[in-house]
């Protein structure tokens, strides 16, 4: 009952926002300041506790622990790197080169997938034990989305 | 909050296998580790950068607001800024708008760029550079490293970030169980995950929104350059030119007369019914191949101006206006609006500056749950631990330390004093981590940010009070004490606690 009406809520301070701030910068508005509302209610309902020198036990899940290999730490920073950039930049030239758009929009929304892509790959390759698997995907992803971008010309 | 046990409902987030949440949170934990300080030094530039044309209107406060300008203000004001600079390629012109209310002129020729300010009559007025201000700007958009290394740098820690974002809420299993928990002093690891957790959590749209925007501005010119290989064969200038106004043709010969910016702007005006002047700019002034391009706003759209372009005699070349732009266009105008809060007035802004400010605390606590792991499991990182409270609070210290540097009457105010004093200061309390406890240090930092604040408010008194017409100035130098005392209060109340506990 509690998650719908705090939904519930959300949507109506967007529509207000949209309605009477504009359509889109009312939105905006509406959602920086549920933001700032919301950390504000957390504070208000901090729980203080006694302070301990030891750590208590403690649910929440523990990284794990992963074969330390120099060659995978490596390959894995640079599939994190050079290589996920590669990747999402194919796609992204592929995006600009085929998508049937304007040259600003298809421009404009290849350039805004690169950082999200990458970021994207980042998190990905970074949290997959199976690296070769991540190599693969991300290699044949800057093959194919650039072949695919020189089949249409440059 | 009541400590009685409640109904277990029915979970609303997919339950996601413990093994996979393990292996994201090893992903989440080595990224954050590797660009921690980097990220750090970005989030809270970029907390203060929010409040750039605040602390502008602060560091020249004998420069009068006003509300609005003549066109005829504005070209007495152009001509007066160009007579001052050699070999002037652009003049930038920020007309007065409610967060700025003055008459801005930047000149690009010989040597750096030249910041003028000019009164309701176009006079331009004897005022000093905003140094501290234009430091810190150019801290946030590239680190003052060298601008494409700079900007690469800067593009890349935000992709960090959004990545860190991604894996942070896979790895968060009670997403919404936990969305409203917030449990302080007790154990460390506990409290700073809690922490970590609500602000990253409620916060989010702010932090995917200013890291998206700020990779995508950091890597522009290495985008572009793919994008123009592939849909332009490398030219670089037909894929600007799809985004800004066209060039007059080049003619170098020097111009029979300067740039018409009265006529250009009362045309602009006189084509977009309802705007408000905000921008003038111009290209090769001197020459025959002049051009002049006038921005008009309209307050209510977030990529708000309509463009136009003009060559040096007032003739237009294009009007480009916002109801026609395309997705792509729309887009593009919103980006910097966005990633600096520029689009709903203080409120927004200040809610920027707290939630910049948050994102700064997700990133240092992200690092205190790995420390309080490590020493939890009998293998603590004390050297780390000192090294990490130096990197988060030597950052209020150094930015403060060169604020009160810049404002000394007998320093002369340059970029260099600027950038040497807070380098300085991050350096010596990277130092200070060889002999001083973690504990005493974040104490010994607290203090001393706050005192400095302290000194700044009270300097700027005392050189500025007597003159200052411009009262953001006193709104400026009262926050700066204000978060100043609350700097040395916390240290004040913790010392209180623990003698209590």
């Amino acid at each position: 009952m509690w998650i719908i009406a705090g939904w519930a809520a959300v949507a109506a301070t967007s529509i207000v926002g949209a309605v009477v701030l504009g359509p889109v910068r009312g939105v905006f508005i509406a959602w920086t300041l549920i933001s700032v509302s919301a950390l504000a209610l957390v504070a208000r309902n901090v729980q203080i506790r006694a302070s301990r020198q030891r750590g208590e036990r403690s649910l929440a899940p523990e990284p794990s622990d992963r074969t330390s290999r120099a060659w995978r730490g490596w390959l894995r920073a640079l599939l994190a790197g050079p290589i996920g950039l590669a990747a999402a930049m194919g796609v992204a030239v592929c995006f600009a080169v085929w998508a049937p758009l304007e040259d600003q929009t298809r421009i404009v929304l290849g350039g805004v997938t690169v950082p999200i892509l990458w970021g994207g790959a980042m998190a990905w390759t970074l949290a997959d034990d199976r690296i070769l698997r991540a190599t693969a995907v991300l290699v044949g992803t800057a093959v194919v989305t650039f072949a695919a971008a020189v089949l249409k010309g440059f | 909050m009541s400590d009685a046990p409640r109904k277990a409902g029915k979970p609303i987030w997919p339950k996601i296998p413990a093994a996979f949440v393990r292996a994201v949170l090893a992903g989440h934990s080595s990224l954050g580790l590797a660009f921690a300080a980097l990220i750090y030094l970005v989030c809270f530039s970029g907390s203060v950068a929010v409040f750039a044309r605040e602390f502008q209107r602060w560091e020249t406060p004998r420069a009068a607001p006003m509300r609005n300008v003549s066109p005829e203000a504005v070209q007495t004001a152009a001509y007066a800024a160009i007579a001052k600079v050699h070999e002037v390629e652009h003049v930038y012109i920020n007309l007065p708008r409610r967060d700025l209310p003055r008459l801005v002129l930047t000149v690009d020729g010989e040597g750096p760029n030249r910041t003028f300010f000019a009164d309701a009559d176009g006079r331009l007025i004897d005022t000093p550079d905003p140094v501290w201000t234009n430091f810190m700007m150019k801290l946030h958009a590239d680190l003052h490293l060298p601008r494409t290394i700079g900007d690469f740098l800067v593009g890349m820690v935000g992709v960090a970030l959004l990545s860190s974002l991604i894996s942070g809420v896979l790895a968060h299993p009670r997403i919404f169980k936990d969305a409203f928990h917030l449990r302080w002093g007790g154990s460390k690891r506990l409290q700073e995950a809690d922490l970590h957790n609500r602000l990253g959590v409620w916060a989010m749209p702010f932090h995917v929104l200013v890291s998206t925007t700020g990779a995508l501005l950091g890597l522009t010119t290495i985008i572009v350059g793919a994008l123009a290989l592939a849909v332009f064969q490398g030219d670089m200038d037909k894929a600007y030119a799809l985004f800004l106004p066209p060039h007059p043709k080049d003619d170098p010969r020097p111009a029979i007369t300067q740039p018409l910016i009265v006529k250009a702007m009362e045309e602009s005006i006189k084509r977009a019914p309802g705007g408000r002047l905000a921008y003038v700019g111009l290209e090769h002034p001197l020459e025959r191949g002049a051009g002049i391009t006038v921005l008009v706003n309209h307050p209510k759209l977030m990529a708000d101006s309509d463009s136009f372009a003009f060559d040096g005699q007032a003739r237009l070349l294009e009007a480009e206006h916002l109801s026609k732009a395309n997705l792509g266009e729309k887009i593009l105008g919103s980006v910097s609006v966005l990633h600096f809060g520029w689009f709903g007035g203080g409120a927004v802004k200040i809610a920027y500056g707290l939630l910049g400010l948050a994102l700064c605390a997700v990133t240092s606590s992200g690092v205190a749950i790995w420390l309080a792991r490590r020493r939890d499991k009998g293998r603590p990182a004390p050297r780390w631990e000192r090294l990490w409270i130096a990197a988060v609070w030597s950052q209020p210290l150094a930015f403060a330390g060169s604020g009160l540097v810049v404002l000394l009457p007998m320093v002369p105010a340059s970029p260099a004093v600027a950038i040497g004093s807070w380098l300085g200061l991050t350096i010596v309390v990277g130092l200070m981590t060889a002999w001083i406890s973690a504990d005493a240090l974040s104490r010994g930092l607290r203090l001393g940010s706050g005192a400095l604040m302290l000194a700044v408010a009270a300097l700027w008194i005392a050189r500025h009070a007597a003159a200052a017409v411009d009262p953001m100035g006193w709104i400026m130098t009262a926050a700066i004490a204000a978060l100043g005392a609350a700097l040395i209060l916390t240290v004040g109340l913790k010392k209180t606690k623990a003698a209590a506990a």
